[in-house]
């Protein structure tokens, strides 16, 4: 076909159908748009219904239509308000008033990868959090931190109370065993990395796998404070389009955007407090238990030192007690013109953590720029930079480093001194191979990241009609990461692990991740308008690469902090390169609000799997039916009965790596050697499946001002990459291939309702519950414990058995006496059930209290960090009978199972909004609006899990290792005080 | 509006012609981070048949630290005092608890003995399979090979009691074989390597570390061959063909005891520090990380002016405890993290010949052979009765004191039906005298 024909065509078909558009009645109708509070509403949106013809409210809320053909319906929006249609039938002056909405059945969900639909059409439960939500109440260091409570269907895990954080996000169950389990983030268009980097620490401290490292999730690069919104596709149903990379979910974030008007600019100050959440406490030793304990001389020690100082040394609190400083400043503009809109920020958050010398730091800068070129092509761009630094010091699993705080304090006494003298000399620990004052003094483990994230969508609109509109969606994305670890232990400390003093590690880890797409997107009304179709059709591509290199050193000359001053050298590196590709299709029809129906299909194929040109298909296929848009609804008190269900399939590659079996070097007197390393690769593995049913229904009352949504998921995953243990008399140890699969069950629930409306007392409030239940359905192996995920049979481990819930826990003991022990299932990590309520209330128009308490009821974690206490005999309850009565029983994981439910005050605030008369007579007019206020995070905790936080993972954020506890990092209470000014 | 349908159908016809022909072919990663297995199975070069055969001496060393600090935990002859708790604990039995089949110290010898001969495998795969070397070359490597394979056969029966002989497919394993016939596998396995060996050049195609300086010729390998057969036959109850081995084997009454091939270490990038070195203490600076803390009952069960006790063990500056266990002493049995460790010792064979000879009931020799023992120790001439009990009793202490930790006591305690003779140190504490067989092998 002739490309230039067509063009013309084109053109033709342009002038066409524009000509008659022209000819009709015209008129215009403006007004203002204002909120109940009689404050303009910029950024409306207004829409004559059945066209593409719209405009955007200015800052002051005035708007202005031209009407092309009367009689007509206008259709008045905005984010946050519920809304209006208004009939017009000839050019006037229209003022509206909008009215907020909790309901969020106005917002508008991605489906697609170019297409949106109204929240009331949506066929799948795709949670929304909006900024407001995220980050209105307390401040919030990452963003996956700041969703606990918000989400039904999320499960959360802090594997590290460090600043800068390290969580889990888990949609509707486990995933996958042994692949990804983190959703897929993309942020604005770009897919965002958000691997966890290990910095080689274990080679200081013993630890057994870069997991065990306590590093953060680089998620952490994303200021919360710019986000708009997040809209979370949870399960395969929804997140379909995605295909192969859409297996554990989707978060798809949007960064603020500019609003045409005046410029606007915001500059906000949070300043606060950490603190330890939740401490322990001291054993309260007596003379006559410390000999018990141990012996006779331990005695002589514990008398001197209270005779010396009164009172034992309370490590717990020399460690974990220092109150970390918050500051956290942002600063934006945003404004433009029809043309061009921007937004420009940039925020720095200094915040340090409840250890001396640890912290986080962020810096970023944000420009989003929106400029249409012509009626025919639009751009948007999001350009990102972040620089952040952490200090996140020693925690979690180690052997023999004498490094991990709660290791160490596991093993020190309270009646032996572990302070320097006046000579700054600090004495060696007599029970432990580690100093933890020394540590937490001199020895570091920091990372830095620079990072460049960049979105670019072009946007052609090929044909425009009243009928049909035909847009050309171009866009990619860039995310390059450089990362930096350091750690340093100076060859003063005590551990010197085979004799040499000192250590070092520096790794310079870099990530460039590309995706681009193209996606032809059609919009048809059919019907007389009845029935409006979106097609679209694209192509999809991804690519990512890294490149880690770590150079590590032992021996160090003294007090030198560089690689080339240790003797024993070592380097090591890790390649990984990855391409996707995928084609995709999507049919949306609507006909009059009432029947919404898509049916969709992607193609993907890629390098990570056995075969990379083979295509793995994904179907998708909704269904929605708005009871109350039928004709012949007359039930007012029902505002909204919609009936939905869906059905949906994705993918997840096997690991990077997965498909070789390779030797690795292993040397000896100067030779290189090659060995064969533990694991086996399966040179035909396939991607994980996952197909996932969902149906439900949402209920709106009383316009709207009480919504009920209920959903019920199954999702299959099928063809589970397992690592299984091989029979290790094969020469490998372990086998990556498929091997099983699981199912997830689910129901969400969320209720939200406008409780009280009137002037002086508002309040709204949300409550969401939601519980999963997964089950190994096919196991083609024996059952096998999860390899790093727990400490083998004896201690109690992850243990995969078919039948099962995905995360039990098992140990072996003998239930039937016959002298031979068994794996034995304990408890399971998976909870009850979940649940968050939100609460917004304001008074006088002037206060605005909001809480979010968050609760989890049932399952288990495995308390280790108790058996490393219970040896060294600092448990703190083994003054009491019960306490020693344990140290009788055998250690298996059994002893350490403990209930892990929790109910929490995860966030507090009240804030105070300056009348606008008072800051029109202080300021002028100068100043907009001040607002200020106090809140806290993590405020209490009701739990009887007997350790810092019920929320453990030593093995990070990725795989299965949530609920095993091993010293980790004690998490904080927050407190903040919050001035925001807008100009 | 029929016409923009058709003009809508054709641009979009005209991107999905576009889409398909940028459909990018993925290609296939190559792994960017070592060599494939695949690799080396056909026409492998001799450089490649080299880095098999130095990763095969690089990883007999795996797991040797585990097995004689676990093993030697169990026998009593030492405790390890670390950050893990099951050193204490499982390995003792503490409070009743059973061996876990899936624990460390269960799987630690069994997988790092298996990639080691899955190496041994791969090199007589990789030979048989390769035109690049000649007939000489080829059977060196396989004397090499199946020594080692052999070696390693003979640890995993001392540690669990039985194995798997039959490991060549992955995908298709041999059975578990019982000792006696599993012995008989490895003496077996060890005549066909000397055969090889006979018939191999004077030289070997490849080099080993200077842990093999005198054993890095196929005749002179072929002695340390002998010595392993020798070990193999008396552990199999075959005390004329322990003998006969030792004859053609490094043993010699009147030589120097160590004198024999060892493994080597280094602190370089993909090698390996000697495992059982322990930092000593000093007064000022006791050790009291990761310590190898030896049993109170070697220190004062051992014949005054033994002089291996001052050799192995230091009196530390503190006593240690941990988990309600005592020590006195902890080790010196290594200098530094880069000495050496013996694999087969002649004073190791100067014991094996002692002991075949009680079994043959050559009771003089075997005395005369312990007396050069006992005199290397700085002890007087053995004076009990010269009868084979009581001789029997001498040479399992002469190999308790000579050969302390590394990984005899366990199995010597276990084949005499001693294990019962160890003292409880806790209340609820057992001994164990057998590594079950690991999890991971679906028994």
């Amino acid at each position: 076909m002739n490309m230039r024909k067509a063009l013309c065509k084109q053109a033709m078909a342009l002038v066409l159908f524009l000509l008659p558009l022209t000819m009709m009645a015209q008129g215009t109708i403006q007004g203002v748009i204002t909120d109940e509070t009689e404050v303009p509403v910029p950024g409306a949106s207004v829409v004559v219904k059945g066209t593409t013809n719209g405009t955007i409210s200015d800052f002051d809320g005035n708007y202005t239509i031209t009407v092309d053909n009367f009689p007509a319906t206008l259709v008045f929006s905005s984010l946050g308000y519920a809304t209006k249609e208004v009939r017009v039938t000839g050019a006037s002056t229209l003022n509206m008033t909008l009215a907020e909405s909790v309901t969020g059945l106005d917002e508008v969900v991605v489906t697609g990868l170019a297409s949106s639909v109204k929240r009331e059409n949506l066929a799948n439960a795709v949670a929304t959090v909006s900024a407001e939500e995220l980050v209105g109440t307390t401040g919030q260091t990452t963003v996956d931190g700041a969703l606990y409570g918000k989400v039904p269907g999320l499960n959360i895990t802090s594997s590290s109370g460090a600043p800068g954080g390290g969580f889990a996000l888990r949609l509707r169950g486990i995933s996958s065993i042994n692949g990804n389990n983190q959703p897929l983030i993309i942020v604005d268009g770009v897919y965002y990395n958000n691997v966890e980097i290990p910095s080689g620490l274990r080679f200081a401290s013993g630890a057994n796998r870069g997991n065990e490292e306590n590093s953060g999730n680089r998620l952490a690069d994303l200021d919360p404070n710019d986000i708009q919104n997040i809209e979370i596709l949870k399960g395969s149903s929804a997140a379909a389009i995605y295909g192969q990379r859409g297996g554990a979910g989707v978060i798809i974030i949007t960064t603020k955007r500019g609003q045409a008007g005046k410029t606007k600019i915001s500059f906000s100050q949070d300043v606060g407090t950490n603190t330890i959440a939740n401490p322990l406490g001291v054993r309260p030793w007596t003379a006559d238990s410390v000999e018990s304990t141990f012996n006779a001389e331990e005695r002589a020690k514990y008398e001197a030192t209270i005779a010396e100082r009164g009172s034992l040394y309370d490590y717990e609190d020399i460690i974990y007690g220092e109150t970390g400083f918050i500051t956290d400043t942002r600063l934006n503009a945003t404004g433009g013109d029809e043309k061009t809109r921007f937004y420009v920020g940039g925020g720095f958050r200094d915040e340090e953590g409840i250890i001396k010398n640890t912290g986080f730091d962020r810096l970023t800068l944000r420009a989003n720029i929106e400029h249409k070129i012509s009626d025919i092509f639009d751009f948007t761009s999001s350009t990102n930079f972040t620089r952040s630094n952490s200090s996140r010091s020693f925690t979690g699993n180690e052997n023999e480093g004498g490094l991990s705080y709660g290791y160490t304090l596991a093993f020190t006494r309270p009646w032996n001194n572990q302070f320097p003298d006046d000579n700054g000399n600090y004495p060696n620990n007599p029970n432990y191979s580690g100093n933890p004052i020394f540590v937490r003094d001199n020895a570091l483990n920091e990372d830095s990241n620079n990072r460049v994230v960049q979105g670019l969508t072009l946007n052609t609109k090929i044909l425009t009609t009243e009928r049909n509109r035909v847009k050309l969606v171009l866009s990619g994305g860039l995310d390059y990461l450089a990362n930096e670890t350091y750690v340093y232990v100076p060859e003063t400390h005590q551990a010197q692990i085979g004799n040499q003093g000192g250590f070092i590690a520096q790794g310079k880890n870099n990530f460039t991740q590309f995706n681009g797409q193209a996606i032809m997107l059609w919009n048809h009304d059919a019907m007389g308008g009845d029935l409006g179709l979106t097609t679209q059709a694209g192509i999809t591509y991804l690519s990512q690469e890294s490149n880690l290199v770590n150079s590590r050193g032992a021996l160090l000359a003294a007090g030198q902090t560089n690689v080339d001053n240790s003797v024993n050298q070592e380097i090591d590196q890790f390649l990984s390169s990855e391409e996707d590709f995928g084609y995709f299709g999507q049919v949306e029809a609507n006909y009059k609000d009432q029947f919404i129906a898509t049916v969709g299909y992607r193609l993907d194929k890629s390098s990570r799997n056995g075969d990379p040109n083979k295509f793995y298909g994904f179907p998708k296929a909704s269904l929605a039916v708005n009871v109350a848009n039928l004709d012949f609804w007359n039930v007012e008190a029902i505002s909204q009965l919609k009936f939905r269900t869906a059905y949906g399939e994705t993918g997840s590659p096997a690991n990077f790596g997965a498909t070789f079996t390779s030797l690795g070097a292993s040397n000896i007197g100067g030779a290189i050697g090659q060995s064969v390393l533990g694991s086996k690769g399966d040179p035909d593995v396939e991607p994980e499946t996952s197909a996932e049913f969902e149906i439900g229904f949402d209920l709106g009352l009383f316009d709207n001002k009480v919504a009920f949504e209920a959903t019920y998921y199954n999702k299959a995953v099928n063809d589970l990459i397992l690592t299984r243990a091989l029979p290790a008399s094969s020469g490998f140890t372990s086998e990556t291939t498929n091997l099983g699969d699981l199912v997830n069950k689910g129901v969400e629930l969320a209720l939200r309702a406008d409780v009280v409306d009137n002037e002086n007392f508002r309040w709204n409030t949300s409550l969401n519950w939601f519980r999963n239940r997964s089950e190994i359905t096919r196991l083609e192996v024996p059952a096998f414990p999860q390899p790093g995920a727990g400490f083998g049979l004896g201690l109690g481990t992850i243990f995969i058995q078919e039948g099962k819930p995905v995360n039990q826990f098992a140990t072996n003991l003998d239930l039937d006496g016959d002298g031979v022990t068994e794996p034995t299932q304990i408890g399971v990590a998976e909870p009850d059930y979940q649940m968050g309520w939100n609460n917004n209330i304001t008074l006088f128009k002037q206060f605005d209290l909001s809480f979010i308490f968050q609760m989890k009821v049932g399952g288990d974690n495995l308390n280790l960090s108790k058996f490393l206490t219970d040896l060294g005999g600092v448990s703190p309850d083994l003054e009491t009978a019960a306490g020693q009565a344990r140290l009788s029983i055998p250690a298996n994981g059994q002893r350490f199972l403990e209930p892990a439910g929790y109910l929490r005050l995860r966030e507090a605030a009240l804030y105070y909004r300056l009348p606008s008369a008072t800051i029109t007579s202080i300021f002028g007019d100068t100043v907009e609006a001040v607002k200020l206020g106090f809140s806290g995070r993590n405020l209490f905790l009701v739990t009887d899990y007997t350790s810092y936080d019920p929320e453990v993972s030593v093995n990070g954020s990725s795989g299965l290792s949530t609920g095993i506890e091993v010293t980790p990092f004690p998490s904080s209470r927050q407190v903040y005080f919050h001035l925001n000014v807008n100009f | 509006m029929r016409n923009s349908i058709k003009i809508i159908t054709r641009s979009a016809f005209t991107l999905l012609c576009a889409v398909l022909a940028v459909s990018c072919s993925i290609e296939p990663v190559v792994d960017p981070n070592g060599p494939s297995i695949d690799g080396v199975g056909e026409g492998a070069s001799k450089g490649q048949l080299n880095e098999l055969v130095t990763a095969i001496e690089s990883t007999l060393r795996n797991g040797l630290g585990g097995a004689s600090t676990q093993m030697g935990s169990m026998a009593r002859e030492l405790y390890v005092f670390n950050a893990d708790p099951r050193n204490t604990g499982d390995v003792l039995g503490k409070n009743g608890i059973p061996l876990d089949p899936n624990g460390f110290y269960v799987t630690g010898l069994w997988n790092a003995s298996y990639r080691n001969i899955k190496n041994v495998n791969l090199l007589i795969d990789a030979v048989g399979n390769t035109e690049l070397v000649n007939d000489a070359e080829r059977n060196g490597y396989l004397g090499f090979a199946k020594t080692v394979k052999a070696y390693r056969l003979v640890q995993l029966l001392k540690a669990h009691g039985r194995a798997r002989i039959d490991v060549l497919d992955p995908d298709n394993l041999g059975p578990i074989v019982e000792f006696d016939p599993a012995m008989d596998a490895i003496r077996a396995l060890l005549d066909e390597a000397n055969t090889d060996l006979s018939s191999a050049g004077a030289t070997f195609a490849f080099s080993l570390s200077n842990g093999f300086e005198g054993f890095d010729t196929p005749s002179t390998f072929a002695q340390f061959n002998r010595a392993v057969a020798a070990v193999a036959a008396l552990y199999d109850g075959d005390s004329a063909g322990s003998l006969t081995a030792l004859n053609a084997s490094y043993f010699d009454l009147a030589g120097d005891l160590n004198v024999g091939p060892k493994h080597i270490f280094g602190l370089g990038a993909g090698d390996q520090a000697n495992p059982l070195f322990r930092v000593a203490s000093t007064p000022e600076l006791p050790n009291n990380g990761d310590q190898i803390i030896v049993h109170d009952s070697w220190i004062t069960e051992a014949e005054a002016g033994d002089a291996r006790v001052e050799a192995k063990s230091a009196l530390r500056p503190d006593p240690s405890s941990q988990d309600d266990l005592n020590g006195t002493h902890e080790t010196t049995l290594y200098a530094t993290n880069v000495s050496d460790i013996d694999i087969i010792r002649n004073e190791e064979l100067i014991l094996v010949y002692a002991e075949a000879n009680i079994l043959a009931d050559n009771l003089g020799e075997a005395e005369t052979a312990l007396n050069v023992i006992r005199t290397s120790a700085e002890l007087p001439v053995y004076s009990g009765p010269v009868t084979a009990e009581a001789l029997t009793t001498e040479m399992l202490n002469q190999r308790r004191y000579s050969l302390w930790a590394e990984n005899h006591r366990f199995f010597d305690l276990r084949r005499y039906g001693l294990s019962n003779t160890l003292p409880i140190d806790r209340t609820g504490d057992q001994i164990f005298n057998q590594l079950p067989i690991p999890l991971s092998e679906n028994e």
